[in-house]
Order: structure tokens, then sequence, then C-alpha cells
């Protein structure tokens, strides 16, 4: 399965939607939303992946979903995150920081 | 805004609350939010300028693989509603045990109670479903059994409805019989037909059926190792095989699979063994049998084959698609033919049959349909009783379940808990209820062991335990039905404002009287049954079997075959007698054919002389073969006349001595002494009368009987009475020995004493009568048990009524009249009901009580007594309570 092994393309779309629902709970468009207006279009995460993650996110028991009307008074899927997701956040941010540390020492010049 | 909390943006309202989705659910989410998202995108590049037509197809490129996600997302969503249905279900279980268990545990006296209860009902219903299954519903060790059927010949005239069949008779059924597959005839008598098997080891008299060719054919069993007989070998000459039981092969050949065509020495002839019969198949001995042989090998000599010498039980295997009632239409047509066909064989021109199991199965069924019905009546005063105690406690709990209910428990979830709660009390009760039963089922067994057919068949094994299983479940269900129903439905807003001291009186007080009413009732028809059980197993007693039973030692013996002529026989036969005649302390010593209670004698025809009556029609006597000083040992009173000495011997005329019955058939007003019969034509004459003897049985009515003696009409089987001094057993080893001194190689069949024969033939009524007594009186505590409870319930909650009726000036009188006439209202009505349940349920008693009708009125007068009785104490105990009440504290109680 040649899209689950993006490794870390993967592992950070996951810590992008988990950070965004720290903020508030979301539908998969406004998380979408979101990332591009905070990273200024820098990261954009393709649709098809963002739901896939939610959906494998929400099996883990990371985020949960409810139906709901948003304040546009359209009908959605809003997704908030649990208390084992915000631990999965700290430990995977955590972890992203030792890698791009080491990532970086490599690639600066000594 | 940092919460986990489940919860919404603000202004939204959710649109599902299903605790879990459906398949096809989770399907439309997926496709209704990926449709909603690329509905969004599109708007969105139509706002900046996207033409309407493509804006909605650039969305769906944008998206990326719109197909593989929507499948993504389907599984993810079905694989996580599956985890969390099986976590939420396993978690409330495992919470509602866990809350159960404390629940339990906090009400120890109540718990204990309704343990022990349901451990009691559960238990027998454990121990007599193990004996039910072992012996009526295992399957019979025949291929096919419901085509195997018992057939007699009858004589309409003599009233004899299941005659055994001639030799000659018996091979013109089989070879003219179309409807049959294959017909067999045997001959065996429980304890009496012995070979003596001789050879290595010591010399033994082994038990064995005489079989003729089809036998095994009917039955359909086939050998374990080797075979059964081929028709040849059932002919004169070449007759000299022997099939074995498993029994006889493990027991005395250690499971030698290389002794098939080996060769044995039975009654001191070569026997070739050729087959080894599987465990189990024992038939035609309930229990156990040693050997089959053909019958052939005894000769006309020793057993006639005339059409009047009856003595071959039948069995027949009928063909595909034959019942038992045209089978025995044809056998009966045959008969009537043969009838025709030889006159030396009048009146047998019937035939009747039974099913194979109801012949081996039928005495057994109906004591333990009985015990069946008294187990489930236990059983449902059990869960009566447990009802009654949840009803009493669940008004207690009314405000835990409210305040429960108030923190969003569901009624259902409440009503879950509580089922769960039921169940839990259930399983342990059924748990013990196993323990109890495996005690019982052990006494059982035991005491059963040589009066129940395939009593070794008794045990506890995954199939009763699955029945235990399913026996708690459904008590569970059935006792926890009327309280849980009242706790979750009941309004509990009410429950909560009355401040918890449960609603008095109401529906809760009349489910418990009505259980109170069924458990009385229920009660009545088990004491009922206990009591005509037990009344009949008293009575039965109570006959006089004919014979002094206590200081007689019994020892069952034969006439070895290697005597040829008549005189060595009767030599040896008194050779013996007369030893243990001179061992110390023995006071008399006798030997007949059939002791009583183990055997019928042979019956004859007998008539007087000058009187004109068709030959096959004359009375029917027994005719039993005795040494001298039988009675005398027997302890039978000699009425008149005498008994044998050794003079009446062959040479000399002919003599009988005849009982009472038929002493008063023959001569009602006058001295049968002198008198003479006729046998046929030949003229006997009475020397005496004794006593009559209940030969068959206690329950069986006494015969007219002739005695005759041994050395006139020689038999060698050997039942020795032993009239001794002292207790029988001590002299067992003396009187051994001197039957050795005779002859050191004598097989001695057994040695017991005459109580134990007597016991024996009693011990199936006397089981029933334990077991009916035992269930009568758990019920009748139960049910008093029942009533205790409710009234003492009904007291405490009932306190300050009766604190100010005390107050406004009621005699102590009045209180305990209003109490106790609470309590037998409900007993009243009770023991109403129940009178009217038990004259319905005793009529299928019928069969098993002796000299007592099933509705005998003395026994309902004194159930009716007892039940009071016990209804009274058990409502007086509360009153007594409700008399110590003080006005003052019962007021200022709450």
């Amino acid at each position: 399965m040649a899209r689950e092994s993006l490794g870390l393309v993967q592992g950070t779309v996951d810590v992008l939607i988990l950070k965004t629902l720290t903020w508030a709970p979301m539908h998969g468009y406004g998380i979408a939303q979101w990332i591009r207006q905070r990273t200024e279009g820098a990261l954009a995460v393709e649709d098809a992946a963002l739901y896939q993650a939610l959906h494998r996110l929400e099996r883990k028991g990371w985020v949960e979903s409810e139906w709901g009307v948003s304040d546009t008074n359209r009908k959605a899927k809003f997704y908030h995150i649990t208390r084992d997701g915000r631990k999965q956040l700290a430990a995977d941010v955590a972890e992203l920081r030792r890698y791009v540390a080491a990532l970086f020492k490599v690639l600066q010049p000594a | 805004m940092s919460s986990d909390r489940p919860h919404r943006p603000h202004g939204t309202r959710p649109l599902f609350r299903f605790p879990w989705l459906s398949r096809r659910q989770v399907s439309a989410d997926v496709d209704e939010e990926l449709r909603l998202h690329i509905q969004q995108t599109a708007q969105e590049l139509r706002e900046q300028g996207w033409p309407a037509g493509e804006a909605r197809l650039e969305a769906e490129r944008r998206f990326g693989d719109l197909e593989f996600t929507r499948k993504f997302c389907r599984d993810e969503d079905l694989r996580r509603e599956g985890e969390k249905r099986r976590m939420t279900i396993l978690d409330e279980l495992k919470q509602d045990l866990r809350y159960a268990l404390r629940a339990l545990r906090a009400s120890p006296g109540f718990t204990a109670t309704a343990l022990l209860t349901l451990a009691l009902g559960i238990g027998a219903n454990t121990a007599i479903f193990s004996v039910v299954r072992g012996v009526l519903l295992d399957p019979l060790p025949f291929p096919q059994a419901d085509r195997v059927v018992r057939l007699w010949n009858v004589d309409r005239a003599l009233g004899i409805d299941r005659g055994w069949v001639s030799e000659p008779d018996f091979i013109d059924w089989r070879a003219r019989s179309k409807l049959a597959e294959s017909m067999g005839g045997y001959f065996f008598a429980d304890g009496q037909l012995g070979l003596d098997l001789t050879g290595k080891g010591n010399p033994e008299r082994i038990s064995a059926a005489l079989v003729t060719d089809g036998f095994f054919q009917a039955l359909g069993t086939r050998a374990l190792l080797g075979r059964t007989f081929v028709s040849d070998e059932h002919v004169p000459g070449r007759d000299r095989v022997v099939v074995l039981s498993h029994g006889l092969w493990t027991r005395r050949f250690g499971s030698d699979p290389s002794l098939v065509n080996k060769t044995l020495t039975l009654n001191g002839q070569p026997f070739v063994v050729v087959g080894i019969m599987p465990p189990g198949f024992t038939y035609p001995a309930d229990q156990s049998l040693d050997a089959w042989i053909p019958v052939s090998f005894f000769g006309p000599d020793a057993i006639g084959r005339s059409r009047g010498s009856r003595f071959l039980s039948v069995v027949a295997r009928m063909k595909p698609g034959v019942n038992e009632t045209q089978l025995r239409a044809e056998v009966a047509g045959i008969a009537a033919r043969l009838v025709r066909e030889y006159t030396d064989n009048p009146g047998w021109d019937d035939a009747s049959s039974l099913s194979i199991r109801d012949s081996i199965l039928g005495e057994v069924r109906r004591p333990l349909v009985v015990l069946m019905v008294a187990v489930a009546m236990l059983l449902l005063i059990a869960c009566a009783n447990v009802a009654s105690l949840l009803l009493a406690r669940a008004t207690g709990r009314q405000r835990e379940l409210a305040v429960r209910a108030a923190l969003g428990a569901g009624r259902g979830r409440i009503a879950r808990q509580l089922l769960t709660e039921n169940l839990t009390l259930a399983t342990l009760g059924g748990l013990l209820g196993i323990g109890l039963g495996l005690v019982a089922v052990r006494a059982i067994a035991a005491a059963g062991a040589s009066e129940l057919p395939r009593a070794g068949d008794i045990r506890i094994d995954g199939v009763v335990l699955a029945f235990t299983l399913a026996v708690s479940i459904v008590s569970g269900l059935l006792f926890g039905l009327a309280p849980t129903a009242r706790a979750s439905g009941g309004n509990l807003e009410v429950s909560l404002r009355s401040g918890g001291r449960g609603t008095v009186g109401g529906a809760g007080q009349r489910m418990r009287s009505a259980l109170v009413v069924a458990e009385v009732a229920l009660a009545v028809m088990l004491v009922v049954g206990a009591g005509l059980a037990t009344k009949s197993f008293a009575r039965l007693l109570s006959v006089k079997p004919g014979f002094e039973p206590s200081n007689a030692l019994v020892v069952v013996t034969g006439v070895p075959s290697r005597y040829p002529t008549a005189e060595g026989r009767a030599n040896f036969y008194y050779a013996i007698l007369d030893a243990i005649r001179r061992v110390p302390g023995v006071q008399a010593a006798g030997s007949i054919r059939d002791l009583p209670m183990q055997g019928n004698g042979e019956m004859n025809g007998v008539t007087l002389p000058g009187q004109a009556v068709l030959p096959g029609h004359e009375l029917t006597v027994q005719r039993q073969h005795i040494s001298t000083d039988y009675f005398k040992a027997l302890g039978t009173p000699l009425r008149a006349g005498r008994t044998f000495e050794m003079t009446d011997r062959e040479g000399a005329p002919l003599v009988v001595v005849v009982n009472d019955e038929l002493a008063k058939r023959f001569w009602p007003a006058e001295s049968a002494v002198g008198k003479t019969l006729l046998i046929g034509t030949t003229p006997i004459q009475v020397i005496g009368v004794v006593g009559d003897v209940r030969q068959r049985g206690l329950a069986e009515a006494v015969e007219p009987t002739m005695y005759v003696h041994v050395l006139q009409n020689f038999r060698i089987r050997m039942s020795i009475v032993v009239r001794t001094a002292g207790d029988p057993l001590t002299y067992a080893n003396a009187v051994r020995q001197a039957i050795w001194s005779v002859d050191p190689n004598q097989t001695i069949t057994s040695i017991t004493t005459l109580d134990s024969v007597l016991g024996h033939a009693v011990s199936r009524p006397r089981l029933l009568a334990w077991l009916m007594a035992l269930f009568g009186a758990i019920g009748l505590t139960l049910g008093a048990l029942g009533i205790f409870g409710v009234l003492a319930y009904a007291v405490n909650q009932r306190r300050q009524e009766i604190g100010v009726r005390v107050a406004l000036g009621a005699t102590p009188r009045s209180v305990l009249s209003l109490v106790v006439g609470n309590g037998m209202l409900l007993a009243g009505i009770g023991v109403a009901l129940g009178l009217i349940g038990a004259a319905l349920v005793t009529k299928s008693m019928q069969t098993v009580l002796y000299d007592i009708r099933p509705t005998d009125p003395v026994t309902f007068a004194e159930v009716v007594v007892v039940l009071l009785g016990a209804s009274l104490l058990a409502s007086w105990l509360p009153a007594r309570r409700a008399l110590a009440i003080d006005p003052v504290t019962a007021l200022r109680y709450d």
C-alpha cells in the first residue's frame, strides 16, 4: 500500500490534525482550511490523506466525531481530540522535534 | 477550549444518538461526509471564479483518490464500531458483575439464604437428571433400537398376556414372519443360570444366557472382537462356542485380545470363544452378564422341546417401515395358525409385544418421572422463595435504584444490572447445587446400583453440567422476573420522595403474597407425594413375608455337572446340607431351587381327581423343589400334617406340601392333608400344609404353591437357608468351609443373609420413599420459610401502623390475630390450591404405590394439618415480633 508508506508525511499529517483540533472541534474541510491558513499555504494536506487520517485517528481513539450543524448552518461531521489524542500528540511532537533536530544536525554545515 | 469532553460547537445539536452504528449507516456517513467536503470545495472554487460546471470536477480532482478514501474510511469506521460494541458490552457486563458481587456481599444474610435455597433446588434437579439421563435417556446399546421389539405368546383363556414361547413355535414364528428382519430367542433368568468355568485360576460360576440363532442379529449389536454366532453353530455337535461379555473379558482375562478362538472349559466341556461383546452390552441381563452360549447345548433331556414346553423369550428386529402393531398382528396370526396345525398346543393362539426400550425401562420409568416432577416442584418452590426474598429486598433498594436512574442509568441498564445480579446469584447457587448433586448422585447410584437397570451409566458429565447451567439460568430468569419488572418499571420519583421506606402494601406485597400462595400449593403437592411414597413403603415393609428374615444365612450354589447319575447328584446335594448342619450354632439348614423374592419356581397345571378340565386350562400353581428342613430353616410355620422326610424319595409314593393359598382354593372347608392332586394324570398326595410365603415379592399376591422333595423331582440349583443362633454373617466362613469339605472345587455363587435378600427386594421402593421424603421435607421447609419471610418483612414494614394501633388501644390478641390471620389466609389459599393440584398430579404415582390410593384421603388430611401447622409456626414467630413493638419507638423511628 503505497499511501500507507508515506512515513514521515503520514505521521506529520496526524500531528497536524491533532494539533489543529486542540484549538477547537472542526470538520474536515475546516481542518484543511486551518492548516493552509496557519502555514500560509506552505503546507497543504491532500484531502484524501486528510480524511483517511481522520478516520484512522478516530479508530485509534485519539479523536471522536459527531454530526452537527456549522455556524453557516451547513451539516457537517465535527471532530474533537480525546484525552488519549492529547497524550499521543505530546509524544508525537517530542518525537518530531528529536527527528528534526537530528536531521538539521546532518544538514547544517559543521 | 481544551476540554476533551464530548461536546459540540455552540449552537449545534446532535443528529445521532445511537450507541453504535449499523453497517449501512457507517457507509452512508462516510459518503455524506466526503460529499459535503467536495460540495464545499466546489462552492469555494465557484466563489474564486471557476465556472459552475468545472468547479465540481476540479474539487474532485483536488481531493485525490476519492474511491480509495471512501473504502478506507468505511473500513476504519466499521472496525471501530465493532471494537466499540465489544468493549461496551464487556465493560458494562464487568461493571454489572462487580456491582452484583458487591451487592450480594453487602447483604450476607439474604445471599446465604438465597444461595442455599437455590443450591437445594438445583442440586436435587442435577442429581435426578443425571440418574434419568444415565438410565432412561442414554441410547440403548443396540443400533436402531426403535426397530427392536419383544414378543410373547398369549393365552387369553388362561389370562397370560406375556407367556414364553416354545422352541418349535419360535422356529415357526421366525420362519413364517415376513415383517421381521431377524428374530431371536433366549433363555435367561437373573442369577439362576450359571456355567462352571474351570481351568486357569479359581473355579467360578459365571452367569450366562442361552440364545438361539438370530438373537444377536435381532439386537443388531456387533462383537467388539471376533464375531457373534453364525447359524451353523446352533446345531448340536457344533455348538461348543461361547461369546463373552466385556465385563468377564476384562475381569477374568485381563482384556487379552488373543482370547478369541481359544478354548475355555465350561461345565467340564471345551468351548471356543468366538467373540467378545462391547462394554455396556449385557442383554438380557440388567446389570452384568458373563457369557452367551447356543441354547442347543442343553439337549431335550435338560430343556423340553415340545410345543407345550415354553421357555424362550423372543426379540425381533422389524424391517424398515414396519411398526410394532403390524408385526404383533402378523405373529398373532402365525400363533393362531400353529394352534390349528398342532393340536398338542391349545390356547396359545395370540401374541403380544413391547418395544425393547419399554421392556427394559418400563418399570423404572414411572418412579423416575415421579422424582423428576418432584424436583421440578422443589425448584419452583426455591425460585418462588428467592423471588420473594428479592422482592422484599428490591423494596428496600428502591431508593438506591432511583438514585442510579437519576444519575443517568437508563431503565434498560437498570434491568440489565438486576438481571446480572440474579444470574450471578443463580450461577453461584448452581455451582453449590452441582456440589450437592455430586454427593446425591453417588448416594443414589450406590443405593440403586443393584436395582436400577444401567445404574453403571449414572454419572455427572458435560451434558449434566450443561443441564444444570441451563436450569440455573432459567431459575435466575424466573425468580428475577417479578422483582426486575417491578424495580425497572416502578415510578422512581415516587420512591425518591418516599424517603426510602418503600411503599407499604401495594403491588410488591401483593406479588409476594401470590408467591407464598404458589409456594404453599407446590409444597402441599410435594408433601402429598412424599406422604404417599413413604406410606406405601411402610405398608410394603409391614407385609408379612411368610418367613423369619433375621438370623438366617443364604448360600446359593448348585450340583456340578460332573455327577452323571441321579443318585450321585442327590448324594452330593445332601452331603452339602449335612456338612452345613454339622456346623456348631447352625439350628437348621434346608434348600430350595428359588429363594423367595429371587425366583418364581416352575408353573404347573393341577387338577383334582374327578374334575373335568380341558387340557391347558388347569389351575396353574407354582412348583418349588426343596429339601428336608427347608421350612424349619426359613421359619415358615407348618399348619397341618408333616414336611418331607428322607424316605420321600424316588420309588416312594409322590407327595407334596402345599401352601395355605392352594389348600384354601381346593379344599376351602376341609383339611388338605391326605387329599390327592393330579398333575396330568399322575396322582400326588398332600402330606402337609405350610404358611404362605411371598415368593414373587412383597407387593405380589401369594400364588397357590406346591413344594416337592428334590429326592422325588431333582433340581441342581441349591439356595440353602441356614438358620443360625446369632448374627448369621459370623457363620459365613464356617459354612463355606463346610461346603468345601465336601468338594474343594465347589463354586459358591453368593453368600448373604435372608435379611438382605428381603431388603434387596424393597430397595427400589425404599429409594423412592427416601428421596420423596427428603424432597418433601425440603419443600415443606422452604414453604414455611417463605411464609415466615414475607410476614416478618411485612411486620417490619408495618411497625408504624402496628405502633399506632397499639397506641390507640389494640390488644396483643388483636395484633397477634392480625399478623397470624394474614399468614394463615395465604397458607389456606395455598393449601386449597395445592390439594387440587395434588389430586391431579398424584394420579401418575398409581403404579409406584403399594396398597394405597393416590388420592388417599388420610394422607391428604395429614398433609393439610402438617402444612397449616408449619404455616402457623411460621406466622406466629413474626407475630411475636409485632407484639414486641413499642408504640413510642415505632412512631419515633422514622
